[in-house]
């Protein structure tokens, strides 16, 4: 549903992304991996229009980006940024009904259809009985679920999430993104998300795009795409990958000679 | 009864009690009934009505519309820079005002109108000067923590010092302005207020509009363009209308500092952080504080008056001291958001 062609996009001086190209299947959840600095946060930044020296054309179901507003723009595609910020005092449902702006008219608030969306949102996130509780007060866990639910409750399609599990231990890393794997299954949304760990990655996600020095290097589904041959490709890095018990593993070696391959 | 509903409770409660012992007390006493009949049933031959009317009853509008325009201000101002020390006060905007007031009446003997339209161009630039200082200062695009404050200070000291050297350079007209300069609520000043007033009705209604915007910028101005906020539209707008809002109640009374900073301080626990409800908080709040702090300025020493602003300050020097310490002098108990 959300293509990309010939991609580029630079800060100043300095280019990220040179001639990106990829598209995202629609209801799969797609992980963008690949190492510091390869244009990951910066693709998601351009779709989302944040990059105002990009080039090239990316299209939702045909419909170039650009030409979208603001607001039509976030009623179908919401972003889930790496660092998230909220003023103190503001309760997790102020923060939530936030997320409904672009369907509200200018003096218009929340209707009855959007009041039930954003109690399903915490209720997906479990977080349904703290909508009184300041964000600010809620555990790290429980933050970056409240800031899932509000990407939620805006009710896009497609979802772009910048590293949701950053910052987080290894129970909620997989809490978190069983989560997300869950909103592709059971309620359609198609995700985009940065993902910096490979089992993660293998774990969860349906697709992978392996990016380097802005360019995509390897895209497919993941047991197709994360091979050895591709990780020591993109990380410049040597991994043992195997399959144990049915999943995936991606065991690092680090700079250190590969034993002999499987 | 929740605490939310026992602050509203409250604050329109202290509103009406200021308000009427404001209007009550005075170098005479006049009782409420008196005053009521003042304001109703105006009896141009009794002494009493006469001080209610033409005396108490414009301070009193005037401290309402200093103590909304400016709690309201300072609340946008403190979200929109993520600033607990942000304010009319503290950004340049009340300095550049004032200066351009004083300019226009020294040099070029504007008229009550002009001066106006002078203090919304002043204030305005005195934001923006504010604004260049800092991002010079911190060679980013969105300066943010103590730089911009003390790039509002060096700017508001400058054109306060400007401001003086205009008052100095003129000492026959001295008098005219020398208590309006501090922030002075008296009903000398009725006939700007009959003339400003709407202005900062007007800005404070447009941002009351903008409150879900705003608030949503407030988390972020990417994660508010992701929920279809215009972010420079938003943002320029509300920061326009906060500098006219502040402008013209200098305008009115001259700089009346430290509402803007002091009272989001005081409504945000108990509304929460949503501009929807802040601003109309800070608005009743603010204006509670100012019937008060006129209230005590006439009173605490009389015969002798305080001008409101000398009151104001000593308030708000004191609560900008305790910010300071909490936010930026302790160890950091808060969790990071």
């Amino acid at each position: 549903m959300l293509e990309a062609t010939d991609v580029t996009a630079s800060y100043g001086d300095a280019p990220i992304l040179h001639g990106l190209t990829t598209g995202f299947a629609a209801g799969r959840l797609t992980a963008l991996i690949g190492p510091n600095g390869c244009g990951k946060s910066t693709f998601l930044k351009t779709v989302m229009g944040f990059m105002p020296q990009s080039t090239g054309s990316i299209t939702l179901d045909g419909i170039p980006i650009e030409t979208m507003g603001r607001r039509s723009l976030a009623r179908r595609v919401a972003y889930l940024p790496q660092e998230s910020y909220c003023p103190d005092y503001l309760a997790l449902g102020e923060l939530i009904e936030l997320a409904g702006y672009a369907r509200y008219s200018l003096l218009g608030g929340p209707s009855a259809r959007d009041r039930q969306l954003f109690h399903d949102a915490l209720d997906i996130v479990g977080l349904a009985d703290l909508v009184h509780r300041p964000v600010s007060e809620l555990s790290g866990g429980q933050r970056q679920r409240a800031w899932i639910a509000m990407v939620l409750a805006q009710d896009a399609e497609l979802i772009l999430m910048d590293e949701p599990v950053n910052h987080l231990d290894m129970k909620y890393q997989y809490a978190v993104l069983e989560l997300i794997r869950d909103l592709t299954v059971r309620h359609g949304k198609t995700i985009v998300a940065v993902l910096h760990d490979l089992n993660l990655t293998a774990a969860f996600a349906d697709d992978v795009v392996m990016l380097r020095d802005g360019r995509v290097e390897a895209a497919g589904p993941v047991r197709d795409t994360v091979t050895r041959a591709n990780v020591e490709r993109v990380f410049d890095f040597q991994a043992d990958i195997f399959s144990h018990q049915g999943r995936l593993v991606c065991l690092p070696f680090g700079s250190s000679p590969a034993p002999a391959a499987e | 009864m929740s605490r939310r509903q026992l602050f509203w409770a409250g604050a329109f409660g202290s509103l009406l009690l200021s308000l009427l012992l404001n209007l009550s007390v005075g170098a005479g006493a006049i009782g409420p009934g008196t005053v009521f009949d003042a304001i109703f049933r105006f009896d141009p031959e009794t002494y009493e009505h006469f001080v209610v009317l033409y005396q108490r009853v414009p301070r009193a509008l005037i401290a309402l519309q200093v103590g909304a325009t400016m709690a309201c201000a300072g609340a946008v101002l403190q979200g929109l820079t993520r600033n607990p020390l942000a304010a009319p006060a503290t950004l340049g905007i009340s300095a550049g005002a004032t200066v351009a007031v004083l300019i226009g009446v020294y040099l070029f003997d504007l008229g009550m109108q002009a001066q106006g339209l002078s203090a919304l161009a002043g204030g305005l630039l005195g934001f923006l000067c504010c604004l260049a200082v800092a991002r010079l200062v911190a060679r980013s695009r969105d300066p943010r923590g103590l730089t911009l404050i003390l790039s509002g200070a060096l700017v508001s000291m400058l054109l306060f010092g400007i401001a003086n050297a205009l008052l100095l350079s003129d000492p026959s007209r001295r008098t005219d302005f020398l208590a309006w300069v501090t922030g002075n609520i008296n009903h000398f000043y009725a006939d700007r207020l009959a003339m400003f007033w709407w202005i900062g009705a007007l800005a404070l209604l447009l941002l009351l509009i903008l409150a879900r915007p705003l608030t949503l910028i407030t988390i972020g101005a990417e994660k508010a363009a992701a929920a279809g906020v215009n972010v420079p539209v938003v943002t320029g707008a509300a920061l326009i209308a906060v500098a006219f809002a502040a402008s013209s109640s200098v305008a009115i009374c001259g700089p009346v500092a430290f509402i803007g900073l002091v009272v989001p301080h005081i409504v945000r626990p108990f509304v929460g952080g949503a501009f929807g409800l802040i601003l109309p908080a800070a608005a009743v709040t603010g204006a509670v504080v100012c019937l008060l702090a006129d209230l005590f300025a006439r009173t605490a020493f009389a015969p002798y008056l305080l001008h409101t602003g000398l009151v104001m300050d000593l308030l708000g020097g004191a609560v900008f001291i305790l910010i300071v310490k909490r936010r930026y002098l302790t160890a950091r108990t808060r969790r990071p958001a």
